[in-house]
């Protein structure tokens, strides 16, 4: 590994280890307040509490920052265009033999594959409804995803798929008055948490390190994403 | 879409003629098909919960082994369980809080015999969970609550995922979930309920 790419993939596994663990903070204080058989904390810390009038830190309860239910999608087709091409582009140079070499099988080489589908899935999907509610798709743009080696792809592929699920649970709120839009959301959001838990498994983490997948903002995904985008 | 949706209803009545038994029960039955409000959502989201919850609590009982990456599965079933009985905790919690009243856990048969019958049960259980979470999220109207419902529903997706890569299933069968309307979950958590 060289020094360039693990600086590279540090700073980008800092960044979502940091926006995940504050946005996170109040599910661990709530999971410790159950542990601890303290349910009266709940309500206070905040968790849904839809009484509460007070402002919540993290993806709740926040101005929309996005204009038109358009632009919630083309957010979510910014980031499938960013994981579509990372697959598609990674697989392709890492080979099956990258992966083999890291003594997986070759199934995990075709489920990988079957992730750069969903995505390409999730893309012309997006692009099409968008079109269709007179629209302008966002266009792929040109990344750099900073790995060189097959151990260091799975690293950042993992990253993308947490940032996607924690991205789509900050924005699903956003489309609460569209209700079709909403459930596509949702059906996408689902897969992207299957992902997640397979690049977990094969990066030799957690598949389900906590009881609430915490939810990213838009500003918070954009810092993680940004440092990808290359043109 | 649609085929993937008769795979699905296949799978739960390939799941019903395992042995698990019963006609609907009373309680079951009284799941709303549709929502009067937000609080109703959460106890239809609390009913599967809770279903989910008691069944792991029989994890106990089966060796399950280790999975393909030499972790033992009843070290992870153990998280899962876990993480089911906290969402139990956290909705009865919230639904009090909002003035309602959360249903009560109910009797259950999952007509589990062995360890391979438990792992099929509990794929099951997973993958229609997202299923009634995403169906149901468009019926929420308060926005905290639909976040909340996210942070719950990916962590069932998570758990799908991984019961289904041990079982010998695809992980992420399809490029997008198939959301289930309440009679269809009604129809696919009939059998665990004692009637």
């Amino acid at each position: 590994m060289t020094s360039k790419q693990h600086t590279f993939e540090a700073m980008i596994q800092g960044a979502l280890n940091s926006r995940l663990h504050e946005v996170s903070r109040r599910g661990l204080l709530r999971n410790a307040a159950i542990a601890g058989g303290s349910m009266a904390a709940i309500g206070t810390i905040g968790f849904a509490s839809a009484q509460d009038a007070t402002p919540v830190e993290g993806a709740e309860s926040e101005e929309s920052p996005f204009a038109t239910p358009i632009d919630v999608l083309n957010y979510a087709l910014t980031l499938e265009h960013l994981e579509s091409a990372f697959y598609r582009d990674g697989l392709a140079e890492i080979g099956e033999m990258g992966v083999t070499d890291l003594g997986f099988d070759a199934t995990v080489f075709e489920k990988l594959n079957e992730i750069a589908v969903h995505e390409a899935d999730h893309v012309t999907t997006l692009t099409t409804v968008i079109t269709d509610l007179g629209g302008e798709p966002v266009a792929e743009a040109m990344y750099d995803f900073g790995y060189t080696d097959a151990a260091g792809f799975l690293g950042v592929a993992l990253a993308l798929e947490d940032t996607g699920v924690s991205a789509y649970q900050g924005a699903a709120q956003f489309l609460i008055e569209e209700d079709g839009l909403l459930t596509a959301a949702l059906t996408i959001h689902g897969v992207e948490a299957r992902h997640a838990s397979y690049l977990a498994i094969l990066n030799e983490g957690n598949p389900f390190p906590e009881a609430f997948n915490p939810a990213l903002t838009p500003a918070e995904v954009l810092e993680i994403a940004t440092p990808f985008i290359v043109g | 879409m649609s085929s993937l949706h008769n795979v699905f209803l296949d799978t739960i009545h390939e799941q019903r003629t395992l042995g698990v038994k019963g006609p609907a029960h009373q309680r079951l039955m009284a799941i709303q098909t549709t929502f009067a409000d937000d609080i109703e959502v959460l106890n239809y989201a609390l009913t599967l919960e809770h279903l989910e919850a008691a069944f792991y609590q029989l994890a106990p009982e089966y060796d399950l082994g280790t999975d393909a990456f030499g972790i033992s599965i009843n070290d992870r079933v153990a998280e899962v369980g876990a993480h089911e009985t906290a969402h139990v905790d956290v909705l009865t919690q919230v639904i009090t809080d909002l003035g309602g009243e959360p249903v009560a856990a109910a009797e259950y048969d999952f007509g589990v015999t062995d360890s391979m019958t438990f792992l099929a049960t509990a794929t099951v259980l997973e993958n229609v969970g997202v299923s009634a979470y995403d169906g149901a999220g468009q019926f929420l109207e308060n926005a905290d609550l639909l976040s909340a419902a996210g942070s719950i529903v990916a962590v069932e997706a998570r758990h799908a995922s991984y019961f289904n890569l041990i079982t010998g299933e695809s992980p992420f069968p399809a490029s997008f979930e198939t959301p289930l309307t309440p009679d269809e979950v009604l129809e696919a958590a009939t059998p665990f309920f004692v009637p």
